[in-house]
């Protein structure tokens, strides 16, 4: 693609984007709604309170409570269900209880986390946790399932089995399965961060908004929204950065065939 | 074969499970908690069944998620159509509804309290906010996906664009457009649930809240325990359904 044409790309992609905010702009400036206050003044506020004020208080023990919950997920995730997808014996007596518990929307499992562990955070991350564990956990058993029986003949002739077999050649060639199951749960892993300072916390980005709404602060109310818009989507994007780094093995042979 | 040999493995699992739980309640690390015991919550469920009171959140809940879910598609199916049609749409569109699409409703939820209050409508709104980008966004990919000689086909035949989609372009946006159904229909309810707890929404979700924060231990796991046998029948339900319509497709 030469210059020219990429930048119309960019250009083609970014005029709705631009459109839309100045409309925003504009249509709120003379808004006397206490509801919808003006951009330019929700912007103000916005980089008072976030750049980077407020930050270490509110957004740092966020984004902490979901890294160590997300962590806790994926280790059990994919641990749990390469196990499962070995064994068939042991997940069919397994999965229905997963299949159970993952039916239940995750953010209304905040309050039974809430029942055994309080309001702290042992809660939020026993319960960010467990949400994430079932995407993770029913990928991976699936791609380790579905491993490709070339593959196994192959490693069977090397004398690759058990644990080795596993490791080496199930988990690897389950990746791009694997990967989609990470995604969702990390989707969930956002979400139930966000809802388990809803229910009950005195700091955290989902705190600082509810709390500003129950207050009718509605100016920071509204910075916590797009605060919470702009970090959903900022971790959307780190996470493809990365599957695209991890899977670029499986991407080029897409492309080969 | 043996009585044991022949319950289905699910019931046998559950069973376990359910006492484990029972156990896990009564003895051990967590005991110490406000966790009630298994076989209180499933009474204390037994016991919800029974009134009228759960009946009409279940179907308030299932009411928001409904209307909700036949907005979305109502408002998705048509403008997925238009902005699959024509290349200069689609990229235009492309990074606004990506970008509203990977933002959980519950984000915004503040905000719809301000606006419209912890209501019904404040709920149908989350789920048409929760479903509408993806379900366009689908919709546009399989507009796209038409098969390109057909369409050069209709043209040298000069059939006009309203055969062209009818023939061409809705046939092959059919099987996502079934893709973003099965997926959507699933995500209604969650949202729905998530606008009663957290919105104040009526519902399920609402009498969740009241149960948890009145210290009903045992009626606040009863009410989840009700929200993961909804959960499973709607999922079952729509893979039933999914095989009666898509019969020629198995799996």
């Amino acid at each position: 693609m030469t210059v020219s044409r990429r930048l119309l790309a960019v250009l083609i992609g970014a005029w709705l984007p631009v459109l839309l905010v100045y409309l925003w702009w504009t249509a709120s400036a003379e808004s006397t709604n206490p509801y919808f206050p003006p951009l330019s003044v929700i912007w103000t506020r916005f980089l008072e309170l976030w750049v980077f004020d407020q930050v270490p208080v509110h957004v740092v023990p966020s984004l902490q409570n979901l890294a160590v919950g997300y962590a806790i997920a994926v280790v059990a995730g994919v641990g749990v269900g390469a196990v499962l997808g070995v064994s068939r014996r042991t997940a069919r007596y397994v999965e229905p209880v997963v299949d159970f518990l993952r039916s239940i929307p995750a953010v209304a499992t905040v309050p039974v986390f809430i029942v055994i562990f309080g309001l702290d955070a042992s809660m939020r991350i026993a319960a960010i946790s467990v949400a994430a564990t079932w995407p993770i956990l029913i990928a991976t058993m699936q791609g380790v399932r579905a491993t490709d029986p070339t593959l196994l003949d192959t490693a069977a002739v090397f004398r690759i089995t058990g644990a080795q077999q596993l490791w080496r050649v199930r988990l690897p060639a389950a990746q791009p399965i694997i990967f989609s199951g990470l995604q969702l749960g990390l989707q969930i892993a956002f979400v139930v961060t966000i809802a388990s300072e809803y229910l009950g916390a005195g700091f955290g980005i989902g705190a600082f908004t509810l709390i500003a709404t129950d207050s009718f602060l509605i100016l920071d109310a509204w910075t916590g929204v797009i605060l919470m818009g702009l970090l959903g989507y900022a971790i959307n994007i780190v996470f493809d950065i990365v599957e695209r780094i991890a899977l670029r093995w499986y991407i080029g042979q897409k492309k080969l065939a | 074969m043996s009585i044991a040999g022949r319950i289905p493995p699910w019931i046998v699992s559950m069973l376990l499970a359910l006492a484990f739980w029972q156990v896990a309640a009564s003895v051990g690390p967590i005991s110490d908690s406000s966790i009630p015991t298994a076989v209180d919550s499933v009474t204390t469920l037994v016991q919800l069944l029974g009134q009228s009171e759960t009946w009409i959140a279940l179907g308030q809940t299932v009411a928001i998620a409904a209307i909700g879910f036949a907005l979305s598609l109502l408002i998705a199916l048509p403008l997925g159509i238009l902005i699959g049609l024509s290349r200069f749409a689609f990229t235009s569109t492309k990074f606004v509804f990506d970008f509203f699409k990977v933002i959980p409703p519950i984000v915004i939820i503040p905000i719809t309290i301000l606006a419209l209050g912890p209501t019904f409508q404040m709920g149908v709104f989350l789920v048409v906010f929760g479903l509408v980008f993806a379900l366009a966004i689908q919709t546009a990919y399989g507009v796209r996906d038409a098969d390109p000689v057909l369409l050069d086909t209709m043209r040298a035949y000069r059939q006009g664009i309203v055969t062209q989609i009818r023939y061409a372009r809705l046939p092959s946006a059919a099987s996502f457009i079934a893709v973003g159904i099965r997926i959507s229909a699933t995500a209604a309810l969650v949202i729905a649930v998530v606008a009663g707890l957290i919105g104040g929404a009526p519902g399920l979700g609402r009498q969740l809240l009241l149960s948890q924060t009145g210290g009903l231990a045992d009626q606040t796991f009863a009410i989840v325990l009700l929200l993961g046998v909804l959960g499973v029948l709607v999922s079952h339900g729509i893979e039933w359904s999914r095989r009666k319509v898509i019969f020629w497709e198995d799996r």
